[in-house]
């Protein structure tokens, strides 16, 4: 090789692929532990709906749990899942506007004329979004049982049926559930390549979609069209396999499946939901993002 | 042997080999027709045209981000299309586009060019204060760059371009939309940079940029490359001397009117007049010799001179001749820009 020559042209050594993902992870982390924006969508605004819509709707919503469930559940272990995938939904929706952004500055060129291996420049970036997603997550746990043993004094077993490995469980469904958004968020932008529609597109989904899904209430009390609609909502297998594993029972309405036993019979549908899901959506986002870095012209 | 491939350990002389490049866009678009390029190792060359003449499509197929539709492009003696990783691991390319990430510093910036090209971690501190120190941003190393002037974004995007020494380095429109001092910034910086070996290919619509920095240049026009050669060469080539005039009455009609005198005149020859912000410009092989005449005829049509300037011809002088009679636009003079507008 001529590299080994006295008048060779010198080269960049190229990373290993690993080393590539860690860059472009610790970028992308760099960047969203800067955003303010997200320090609001993954603290303060779980806060606000956490706390408000105990307050609001707890009161009002026991009769509702009560007809459902057997056992006596305070809203706040009802609500808690809701909140966390709420606050999953937002986070992963919002995944395209730093790719659109990217490419608005250039940075995205910059990469692919360097030696970086591209799948793992893209890698690095989804891992750090699932890092956030871990951590808040972790954090709306933990609130909402301050805020359960604030109101009702009551332990964490109340609060967690499955412990542990429940907890983990929970870490689980929101990162497959995050990545089925993620997808989406990546394609709205490299379709649109506008960040202004690709932060659109997120808000419009994120409100409406929480409405029509299992969230705030059991579907058995809601209009029968929501129940309808609710089938065909990713939400409500995100919010039922959560809720679930923290109340350790089968709390699925919108399929009935009985062959699993317990919170299995919820949490298997709705993670085979979801992971289909996501290889469709984050196939098509894949294929998207190869289109968009390859140096084909015709 | 220049333009061979380098893989049986003979030296390429080369920097840049392009042959007959062609790029035709998906929407049947045709941005580059036969553009041949070779540019030796330690050059500073020079890619200038108008707008739209496809500057920024060839440096692109340059540096890998397009493959050509024809032809083919070796740099460094590596092909841009079955070997891009050796091509990319070789240059720096400076986009026409400000490519920093504004939410880093200028140093997180530096260290994250430093991870992507792989530069030893023992090397990285040393080498960021160097860059740092050669464009001036010491300062400002550890302040996010979002608040900075288009200047100091656009040389910070220029260290991040060198932090692995590329061999090559390719600039599209660096200067654009600069202030004269932030050009001129830039300016010794590039030149410091070919001074220490570095090959340098710039892009640019200056011509007084292409004139001050290159060694030797292509003019491009409409995806072709019209003429190619040193400064001096280019400008002897044309073969023609200038005469700038300006009149005392700089309005359009009197303009017009010098204009026609001079075209009517026979003494010039073939002459090319052209006004100006103040006056009229008369370009021909004869004009020197003719001088006399032109003040003669322009006294005996009442028309005043209040100056006048008899030069050697500028770059912008050889692009006029060079595309006379074309419709395109001619590229935008530098600094010291004179306004031209092309009559005949």
């Amino acid at each position: 090789m001529s590299d080994q020559s006295a008048n060779a042209v010198q080269r960049a050594s190229a990373n290993s692929p690993a080393t590539d993902v860690r860059v472009s992870f610790k970028r992308w982390l760099v960047k969203t532990a800067r955003n303010p924006y997200v320090t609001f969508t993954s603290l303060v605004q779980p806060i606000i709906f956490l706390v408000l819509f105990v307050e609001v709707f707890g009161a009002v919503s026991e009769g509702a749990l009560a007809e459902v469930f057997a056992g006596d559940i305070n809203y706040v272990t009802y609500l808690t899942p809701a909140i966390v995938i709420m606050s999953t939904l937002s986070s992963a929706a919002v995944s395209g506007i730093g790719l659109v952004d990217d490419m608005e500055e250039g940075m995205f060129e910059k990469v692919l004329v360097s030696p970086m291996n591209r799948s793992a420049m893209f890698l690095g970036k989804v891992l750090s979004e699932v890092a956030r997603i871990v951590v808040q997550t972790t954090i709306i746990l933990v609130l909402g049982y301050v805020l359960l043993a604030v109101k009702t004094g009551d332990s964490v077993d109340a609060y967690l049926q499955t412990g542990v490995a429940g907890f983990l469980g929970v870490i689980g469904v929101t990162v497959v559930f995050g990545g089925v958004f993620m997808a989406y968020s990546n394609i709205v932008a490299l379709v649109t390549r506008d960040q202004e529609a690709t932060i659109m597109l997120a808000n419009l989904l994120t409100f409406p979609l929480v409405f029509v899904s299992s969230a705030f209430l059991p579907l058995e009390v809601l209009p029968g069209w929501i129940e309808t609609a609710a089938v065909a909502n990713p939400i409500t297998y995100g919010v039922d396999s959560v809720r679930a594993i923290m109340l350790g029972e089968d709390v699925m309405t919108v399929l009935d499946v009985t062959a699993f036993g317990g919170l299995w019979n919820t949490v298997v549908p709705s993670i085979a939901v979801l992971v289909g899901c996501l290889f469709v959506l984050g196939g098509f986002a894949v294929r998207l993002l190869r289109r968009a870095a390859r140096a084909d012209v015709q | 042997m220049p333009g061979q491939p380098s893989h049986d350990g003979t030296e390429t002389e080369l920097a840049i080999d392009a042959q007959d490049v062609h790029v035709t866009y998906a929407d049947g678009t045709t941005a580059v027709r036969g553009a041949t390029l070779r540019v030796e190792r330690g050059e500073f060359f020079g890619f200038l045209g108008p707008n739209g003449a496809g500057k920024t499509t060839t440096i692109k197929t340059l540096v890998t981000l397009l493959h050509p539709t024809d032809g083919s492009v070796r740099i460094n003696g590596y092909d841009t299309v079955t070997e891009p990783q050796a091509v990319r691991e070789s240059i720096g390319y400076m986009a026409q586009e400000t490519s920093i990430d504004r939410e880093l510093s200028p140093r997180e910036n530096l260290q994250l060019t430093c991870e992507l090209y792989g530069v030893p971690e023992s090397e990285r501190e040393d080498r960021i204060a160097e860059l740092l120190d050669l464009v001036d941003l010491e300062a400002v190393a550890d302040t996010r760059s979002e608040t900075f002037s288009g200047g100091m974004k656009k040389r910070l995007d220029a260290a991040t371009v060198l932090v692995h020494r590329p061999p090559v380095v390719f600039l599209d429109e660096p200067t654009t939309g600069l202030d004269p001092e932030a050009r001129l910034r830039l300016w010794e910086y590039f030149e410091r940079i070919n001074e220490r070996g570095t090959t340098v290919f710039l892009t640019t619509q200056y011509l007084e940029e292409a004139d001050q920095l290159c060694d030797r240049l292509s003019l491009l026009q409409d995806g072709q490359v019209i003429a190619t050669g040193g400064p001096e060469q280019l400008k002897s080539e044309v073969g023609v001397d200038v005469i700038d005039l300006r009149l005392a009455d700089a309005t359009d009609e009197a303009k017009q009117h010098a204009t026609q005198v001079l075209q009517r005149l026979d003494a010039v020859g073939d002459a090319t007049v052209a006004t100006t912000t103040g006056g009229v410009t008369v370009r021909s092989p004869a004009v020197r010799e003719a001088a006399s005449e032109v003040f003669a005829a322009l006294d005996d049509a009442g028309i005043a001179v209040e100056s006048f300037d008899v030069r050697s011809p500028t770059l912008d002088d050889v692009f006029l001749a060079l595309t006379e009679g074309s419709t395109e636009e001619s590229p935008a003079t530098g600094v010291a820009s004179l306004g031209t507008e092309v009559v005949q």
